[in-house]
């Protein structure tokens, strides 16, 4: 500051030689301008990549269909749609519960494997994490398209049993069914779970588990009433960064899910294409948007709640 | 740093983080490199026309001639259903040339988003059957069209003849037969499978768009709905999963039959009782069209007896090219269910009218949500 403060005293006496833009003046004055600067293309990004869109989104929603146009007349109408049709209800919980089961699963199944190479990898560590996240490198497309060679009708589960002389016939609620739709996000979904699960383990202090052992808990004990609670951040963070997606996802069910499996995100698609009705469309976004915010402030205050019983 | 180096280090446990990490960088930039010349190559034949077609017309045997003109295919956009292209070209696709049948042409005329097509410069034009260019609405000024018409058709049921059992004669109700319960399969969009309805309901298409029409169409596919294994426009999985027996019976296209029969799957394309589906489809060109003169040779190429050749033979379509017809016999085309005088056909069967753009949505929005269950 006292280099900057000089020059200026020097021409106090003179007439300033060229005015400063009063932007650069605010730039010099205020810290917190600096730090708006720094992050203004972040911000520039975040405003017309998002704010600006889900303004637009939001006011499309209040617009109702008319012909091939709109009729843009603010009005509820929509979200009073979306509430008393049972079609958008139905569809709505059955993705709830879809992707709340495949999040469970997905948790579940990441857990051990995250576990595994926290506490009982000590070379690598890096290259067992990559090694687990190789399936992921390859298109989610392909994963479901290879999820639909697997569970098809003359699929490798199908012919496996068969030739095994457990079934008859091929099961044909493998494909094209909500169970086709679970199987496959819990798959393709478990890097997002591996990594947050295997930060907050690895992060555990072990002298806390070797207290823990001298004071007397078991194993099973000392699972519960340590590593579990001080890895809780990594499984709140695994679930939300699974259920949030897959709620809306629409490649899974458009091909695996058969009639039955649909999900809120076909529907949405179906607005804005075959059925051609944009603003509800953009109403069913809202909505589920909304609902998502809502279940994860209760799952998170569950959780804490939970959490703060057990420590 | 060799691969070999590399590799040695990591079986003796001696790779560093900060190593592997550097090999991975190092494998990154060569994947994403290595492709560079290849992209290049393929930007230079850029300019190609943008055909936006159902999915299965993407095929080199359709391009011959255009081909041998452009060096090149056309490039290619897909869609399901027609209705969902109209969608796509409204929000603001532009392509040069797209595909919509009889059905929906009055209706994407009104749009404003096509240009009518000067005759004179398509050269196969004077071999076109002229039943086929005179539908409804398609005559903006003379010596112009708003769709020319390419392939026609019908759409029925293809069934297994070793699944299926017929009694009597065939009929739609193969479609509608619960001892097939989940193993039975139909078209998604409703431009097909709602006027398939209304034949199974007994609705006269002249007063398909009626509430009763619409109350009794909608009985049948609510109905039907829950003996149904896939409802999808994705031809392929229909006929894999007739192939595989997943389905005994499913609505199709003609092309389904004749490709499952040509690979020796014991199927028939079924001559219902109570008449098939039946339509035109051609292509119109988009105004905004950014490579008219390919536009143009598009059209061209379709339109040619070698593509009708392939549309006859190997997918058991119509061809509006008449001289397309002449290298196969009576007694071939019988047995795909085509003729060389169109109209026979299309009028032993039912055949789809245009309808207004309020019927469209209204009949599109609650076919969804019958097949959603509702």
């Amino acid at each position: 500051m006292a280099e900057t403060s000089l020059p200026k005293r020097r021409s106090a006496g003179a007439p300033p030689r060229a005015p400063a833009s009063p932007l650069l003046r605010l730039l010099r004055r205020s810290e917190s301008a600096r730090g708006y600067l720094m992050m203004s293309p972040t911000l520039l990004i975040m405003t017309f990549g998002i704010v600006v869109p889900f303004f637009i989104l939001l006011v499309i929603s209040l617009w109702t269909r008319q012909g091939f146009g709109f009729d843009t007349t603010l009005t509820l109408a929509n979200y009073g749609r979306s509430w008393t049709e049972p079609i958008y209800g139905a569809l709505m919980l059955r993705s709830f519960w879809i992707s709340g089961v495949a999040t469970v699963a997905t948790v579940l199944l990441c857990y051990p494997m995250a576990y595994y190479v926290a506490f009982h990898v000590h070379r690598n560590k890096m290259m067992w994490i990559i090694l687990m996240t190789l399936p992921f490198w390859t298109s989610y497309l392909l994963r479901v398209f290879a999820w639909k060679v697997i569970l098809g009708y003359e699929g490798v589960i199908n012919s496996g049993l068969m030739s095994a002389g457990l079934i008859d016939a091929p099961l044909g609620f493998l494909l094209y069914s909500p169970t086709a739709v679970i199987i496959t996000l819990a798959h393709a979904w478990a890097a997002f779970a591996i990594l947050p699960l295997y930060v907050s383990l690895e992060k555990i202090d072990k002298s806390l588990l070797e207290a823990a052992t001298d004071l007397g808990d078991g194993p099973m004990a000392r699972f519960f009433r340590v590593t579990l609670p001080l890895s809780m951040p990594g499984v709140i963070a695994a679930s939300f960064l699974i259920f949030i997606p897959t709620t809306g996802d629409y490649i899974t069910p458009a091909l695996l899910g058969g009639p039955d499996g649909a999900m809120i995100g076909n529907l949405i698609q179906l607005q804005f294409g075959a059925v051609n009705n944009w603003p509800m469309g953009a109403t069913l976004s809202i909505v589920l948007m909304l609902w998502i915010a809502a279940l994860a402030l209760v799952f998170l205050l569950v959780t804490r709640k939970v959490q703060g019983r057990i420590t | 740093m060799d691969i070999l180096d590399q590799l040695g280090a990591v079986r003796e446990g001696k790779l560093s983080r900060r190593k592997f990490t550097k090999g991975l960088l190092a494998a990154g930039v060569a994947m994403t490199t290595v492709p560079l010349p290849a992209r290049r190559a393929l930007a230079a034949e850029g300019d190609q026309a943008t055909y936006f077609t159902w999915g299965g017309y993407d095929i080199p045997e359709l391009f011959g001639p255009y081909q041998e003109k452009n060096g090149a295919l056309p490039n290619f956009a897909i869609f399901g259903g027609s209705e969902e292209a109209l969608t796509k070209m409204r929000g603001g696709f532009v392509v040069d040339v797209s595909h919509p049948c009889n059905q929906s042409m009055p209706r994407w005329v009104q749009t404003g988003l096509f240009q009518p097509i000067d005759t004179a410069r398509v050269a196969n034009w004077g071999d076109v059957i002229p039943e086929l260019v005179d539908l409804p609405g398609n005559d903006p000024e003379a010596g112009k069209v708003w769709m020319a018409p390419f392939d026609w058709g019908q759409t029925s049921v293809t069934y297994r003849t070793d699944l299926v059992e017929i009694e009597g004669e065939e009929s739609w109700d193969i479609l509608w037969d619960e001892r097939y319960s989940g193993r039975l399969g139909s078209l998604a969009s409703g431009g097909d499978a709602w006027w398939c309805g209304a034949i199974k309901a007994g609705v006269d298409f002249a007063s398909i768009d009626t509430p009763e029409a619409f109350d009794k169409i909608a009985a049948v596919m609510r109905e039907q709905r829950p003996l149904i294994r896939l409802y999808t426009d994705d031809t392929t999985t229909l006929e894999q999963a007739l192939s595989a027996g997943e389905m005994v019976a499913s609505m199709t296209w003609n092309s389904s039959a004749v490709l499952l029969q040509a690979e020796g799957i014991p199927v028939k394309f079924a001559k219902p009782k109570e008449g098939a589906l039946t339509w035109v489809c051609g292509v119109m060109i988009h105004k905004d069209a950014p490579n008219l003169d390919r536009a143009y040779d598009v059209i061209d190429s379709l339109l040619s007896v070698e593509t009708g050749h392939f549309m006859i033979n190997d997918w058991g379509y119509g061809h509006s090219n008449s001289k397309a017809f002449d290298q196969f016999d009576e007694e071939t085309l019988a047995g795909l269910g085509l003729s060389k005088n169109p109209v026979e056909i299309l009028n032993a069967g039912h055949f789809q009218q245009p309808q207004t753009q309020e019927w469209e949505t209204r009949m599109n929005e609650l076919f969804e949500q019958i097949k959603a269950g509702f």
